[in-house]
């Protein structure tokens, strides 16, 4: 692989993110006295977390982390040797090679994470996430709360049913966290939370429209890093405060008609996750005139539900009801994909097969399928978005200059 | 009707087809042990268990990738290759990542007409049982809307009857089984017939045949083994581990113990019993509470003899891959030794797989 | 009491003969080259000792192979006489890995030779002979020299262990970019080795440590899982008749 396997980053605003995300561990590890850690997945709510005071870490974050600085590989091999599949998610073995340790384990970055207390994993993501969390808790045997909610495949709907059994489990969540952490939920401040959670929300829906623009004015290489306080920072003023700032740098630059390369040629859609350590690909087509201009892993199209019920509690079970990020109907999420396509002026897809990423993965034929049947030209490139022994620098490159010949003998 | 055991299978399309000329009844087809068959059977319909055929996936290779559950992909390609044509329905429960996205892919490249998404918990929790049975109650509305008549509590009861009476029957054949009156190929060969044909009907064929059984001379015993499997949807397996010298006479699989084992309980609501039942008592590693599997797994073993374990993970299976670490690190702990394989369950990987096998069954033997 | 053993595997067939003073003759015979049946090997390696076939006792067969040689009178599986084998030439074997043309396995012995556990490897061709020979013949090289040219090199060119496939497009690649033949020999068997080693970890390893098989032969991939287990391995002087060895001791049982 190439020296320097980070993507470039076009935008001022991005910089800011790797201090934001060093000063957030940092910060994880030196807890305060008496405060309690949870290890959690994506998904779980950080704004209650916060109203009890508890240093949230999520992992699935770190295990990017450790792809990104070319770690994988002697944390997957550790988690290997432990008996974990190659078949199981590539952060999912990074975890585990981290926890278990061992020769082969590299030295953690950003000296390690905090010590759980305790494991919180929501459901209805993927089942690879609750599988590795219930291995976490045999490892370090602390508590396990799985977050559970209907699962929907056609999206967000109003059936009470739905409705009462999230708030059940969100309930019963609470009362999990007041057992450990001895204190009560602060509802104010979850209130504050959530308001301030949707508001960053929605400057995001706000920019991901924004890109739409002639020439790019944010593309993939940006965007993956500029998601990270969303995920993770979500309901701070902090992160309130680098959305409105992104938000102006994109309108910005597209008043002025600033894109990512000198003179746009061609135009992709990244399907899927991309190699945590090599973002350096996501610049790749730069060279040639190409941007990334839209990615779809955390694509977000809809305003936040305005609020639904003065409880905060009732209001989260209800608005996350109504709207469904990760399901969807495959025909729905078919019909997503050539949306953005038509919608971002996209001229080619990058398909990434992730064979360990199976939420992911195993959409991508049938949307290769949609794209030939529209006559939309796509590439596909396999391996893992975090192991990086799967990675063959060779058999990807040929693939996407094969492509990147086509996208340019197109637009003549 | 040929009702010699290993022919049920093979010959389940043929059974189906003469079934809906003779009743001109719904057939339903279904994936997994969560999807509670008493409410389809209530309804006049007849419920099947999806399967595959020990073939390539040629067809559904162009709708999903390599890497991915050969069970859940086969059953799909016999469907894109017309071979479930006769199917009126399926039903599609929340189980795992391959068989929700069954769901969608099902709909967009077959023309079944009626398809179910049942949602079930991924946890066993009050409200959830609570919340499962109102999701019966709504798949039990669906069913009527769909069939035009109405499903009395009456009918489901007769259900749980029928289906309740087939689970004792596969449980005297798994005495049978540990006894040595019967194979393992012939008891899983129970357990998967019972899911393609009509239940009253196998209920008779299975009175005839533990009959029959029960009067039979004790075979000598091979090497005695516990098989835990994700989804192995024909006894090609165990019939390799028996021809090898082996005895599988416990078994923790879905097209096995896993089926049948808990009852439904008696209840003046039947609905909320099946609730019960079917999201409590399922003990499918999908539901993350690895000690309750463990308890499962150590009941089925229990006064089996077992010398051995052979575990068998499909590739891409996420939830038989987490826990397979720590299911081997029990039954070890138990001073039992486990042969492990992880694999699409091929003729061709079958024939490699017997070089393990026999190494394992002469290593246990001394 | 003379009894022999015949190994049937992937590319080649064994035999060995074994009297009261222990091994009286050895012979390996390749499939292709030599084109022998198993009982044409046998017949083989008894003209050469001299023995008749009336004198042998008991024949046992191992080996992929094994049903085929109706002319045994017992048959006993890879992982039983490469136990059996290694036992009987290091009585201090407690790990034995097998490296095979096509399958690589690690056995767990106790103090009396007895298998405790076992692992095959995961049907990837990343750690096998075949596929050390494929790559010897795509530069030009007889397998034999592969393993010296590989220890003498200067410094090694890095080669996928993840993937036989992989690995084989990435040699083709170093050898379009000129690289040296030693340096990629020596990534190559790096990357092999690692494979062979990760296998080893699927069980707690306990010295001493025995290699056999054709690929024992390689002084680099035994040097290589030398250095990863921290042990020196103790190698036959004839890595691949070992099983025909285990095959002929079970015949005495």
């Amino acid at each position: 692989m190439a020296e320097s396997t980070s993507a470039k980053k076009h935008l001022e605003t991005t910089l800011l993110v790797p201090a934001l995300r060093k000063k957030h561990y940092a910060e994880s590890l030196t807890q305060t006295a008496g405060q309690k850690t949870g290890w959690c997945s994506n998904g779980v709510p950080s704004e209650i977390l916060d109203a009890f005071g508890i240093n949230a870490v999520y992992v699935e974050n770190y295990a990017t982390v450790c792809a990104s600085k070319r770690l994988s590989s002697g944390f997957c091999r550790a988690g290997e040797r432990a008996g974990f599949s190659q078949d199981v998610c590539g952060y999912a073995r990074i975890l585990m090679g981290y926890l278990l340790g061992g020769a082969e384990a590299p030295e953690a970055p950003y000296g390690g994470l905090a010590k759980a207390d305790f494991l919180l994993v929501n459901s209805y993501s993927c089942d690879s996430r609750m599988g590795w969390f219930a291995t976490m808790q045999q490892t370090l045997d602390i508590p396990l709360f799985v977050l559970d909610a209907p699962y929907q495949p056609g999206g967000g709907c109003t059936e009470p049913a739905h409705m009462v059994y999230t708030e059940s489990q969100l309930l019963e969540l609470v009362s999990f966290l007041e057992e450990q952490t001895g204190r009560k939920l602060n509802k104010e401040q979850l209130r504050a939370r959530i308001d301030l959670s949707r508001r960053s929300a929605d400057i995001q829906t706000e920019i991901y429209e924004m890109r739409r623009a002639v020439p790019s004015p944010l593309s993939a290489g940006d965007a993956y890093t500029v998601v990270w306080p969303g995920m993770y920072m979500a309901g701070t003023r902090e992160c309130d405060d680098f959305y409105a700032r992104l938000r102006a740098e994109v309108n910005d630059r597209i008043a002025n008609k600033i894109g990512v390369v000198p003179e746009e040629k061609f135009r992709l859609l990244w399907s899927g996750l991309p190699f945590w350590y090599n973002m350096a690909l996501l610049n790749y087509f730069e060279d040639f005139g190409g941007v990334v201009a839209i990615e779809n892993a955390y694509f977000r199209n809809e305003k936040s539900c305005p609020s639904q019920h003065p409880d905060p509690i009732k209001d989260m079970a209800i608005t996350s009801t109504m709207r469904r990020h990760y399901a969807g109907d495959l025909e729905q999420r078919l019909q997503l994909t050539l949306d953005i396509v038509r919608d971002y002026s996209i001229d080619g897809v990058v398909l990434a097969y992730n064979p360990s990423c199976r939420l992911m993965y195993l959409l991508q034929p049938e949307l290769k399928n949609a794209l030939d049947r529209h006559g939309i030209p796509n590439v596909n490139i396999e391996c893992d978005m975090a192991d990086e022994r799967t990675y063959s620098e060779g058999q990807i490159k040929t693939r996407l200059d094969a492509f990147i010949e086509r996208m340019l003998a197109l637009r003549k | 009707m040929d009702l010699q055991l290993d022919s049920l299978r093979r010959n389940r399309h043929d059974m189906a087809r003469a079934w809906k000329n003779e009743t001109g009844g719904k057939v339903v087809g279904l994936f997994c042990c969560d999807v509670p068959e008493e409410l389809i059977y209530a309804a006049g319909m007849l419920p099947v268990r999806l399967m595959g055929e020990k073939e390539e996936a040629s067809e559904a290779d162009l709708h999903f990738p390599s890497n991915c559950c050969p069970y859940v992909k086969r059953s799909f390609d016999q469907g894109l290759k017309r071979r479930y044509d006769y199917l009126d329905g399926i039903v599609v429960p929340n189980t795992c990542d391959m068989v929700r996205a069954m769901y969608g892919t099902w709909k967009m490249n077959l023309e079944t007409p009626y398809a179910y998404f049942l949602e079930v918990p991924q946890r066993i929790s009050a409200q959830g049982v609570e919340f499962f049975r109102e999701k019966l109650l709504d798949f039990k509305g669906s069913l009527e809307e769909w069939s035009g008549r109405e499903i009395r509590d009456g009918a489901v009861e007769d259900a749980v009857e029928v289906y309740n009476l087939n689970r004792r029957l596969l449980h005297r054949a798994g005495r049978l089984r540990q006894d040595g009156l019967i194979t393992g190929v012939e008891c899983q060969n129970l357990a998967i017939s019972s899911m393609v044909i009509p239940k009253q009907e196998h209920n008779r064929f299975m009175e005839a045949f533990l009959k029959e059984a029960a009067g039979r001379d004790v075979r000598p015993a091979g090497v005695r083994l516990l098989v835990s499997a994700s989804m192995l949807d024909d006894s090609d397996l165990i019939g390799v581990l028996e021809e090898c010298g082996g005895s599988v006479v416990a078994d923790d699989m879905p097209a096995g113990s896993r089926y049948f084992f808990f009852p439904v309980e008696n209840s003046s609501d039947p609905v909320a019993a099946l609730a019960e039942r079917y999201l409590s008592r399922i003990p499918c590693p999908r539901k993350m509470l690895p000690l309750a599997r463990f308890d499962f797994v150590r009941q089925v073993m229990e006064g089996a003899g077992v010398q051995g374990a052979v575990i068998h993970s499909l590739k891409a299976c996420d939830c038989h891959l987490y826990e397979y670490p720590y299911l081997k690190a029990m039954i070890e702990d138990l001073g039992l030794p486990v042969l492990f394989f992880r694999g699409e369950e091929t003729s061709a990987e079958q024939e490699t797989q017997r070089d393990d096998i026999e190494a394992f069954i002469e290593m246990i033997r001394g | 009491m003379i009894s022999a053993g015949i190994d049937v595997g992937a590319v080649s067939t064994s035999a060995v003969v074994l009297d009261e003073n222990g091994i009286a003759g050895s012979f390996v015979a390749s499939s292709f080259e030599d084109g022998l049946d198993p009982r044409q090997v046998m017949d083989r390696l008894l003209e050469r000792t001299g023995i008749k076939w009336e004198d042998v006792k008991v024949v046992a067969a191992t080996g992929r192979g094994r049903s085929g040689c109706k002319f045994a009178q017992k048959t006993s599986s890879d992982v039983a006489c490469q136990a059996r084998g290694a036992y009987w030439l290091f009585p201090s074997a407690r790990t034995v890995i097998n490296l095979g043309a096509e399958v690589s396995r690690v056995l767990y012995l106790d103090e009396q030779g007895r298998v405790l556990s076992f692992a095959t490897n995961d049907k990837c061709a990343a750690g096998s002979g075949l596929f050390l020979e494929s790559m010897a013949n795509l530069m030009d090289l007889d397998v034999s020299e592969i393993g010296g040219l590989a220890l003498n090199a200067g410094s090694a060119v890095e080669v996928s262990s993840r993937c036989a496939v992989f690995a084989e497009s990435e040699v083709i690649s170093h050898i379009h970019k000129g690289e040296l033949k030693e340096n990629i020999l020596s990534g190559l068997h790096t990357a092999v080795a690692d494979r062979i080693f990760e296998l080893s970890c699927k069980l707690t390893f306990r010295p001493n440590l025995v290699l056999t098989g054709g690929v024992a032969r390689n002084i680099a991939i035994v040097k290589h899982i030398e250095q990863r287990l921290g042990v020196t391995a103790l190698v036959p002087p004839d890595p691949r008749i070992v099983g025909a060895l285990g095959a002929a001791l079970t015949a005495r049982l």
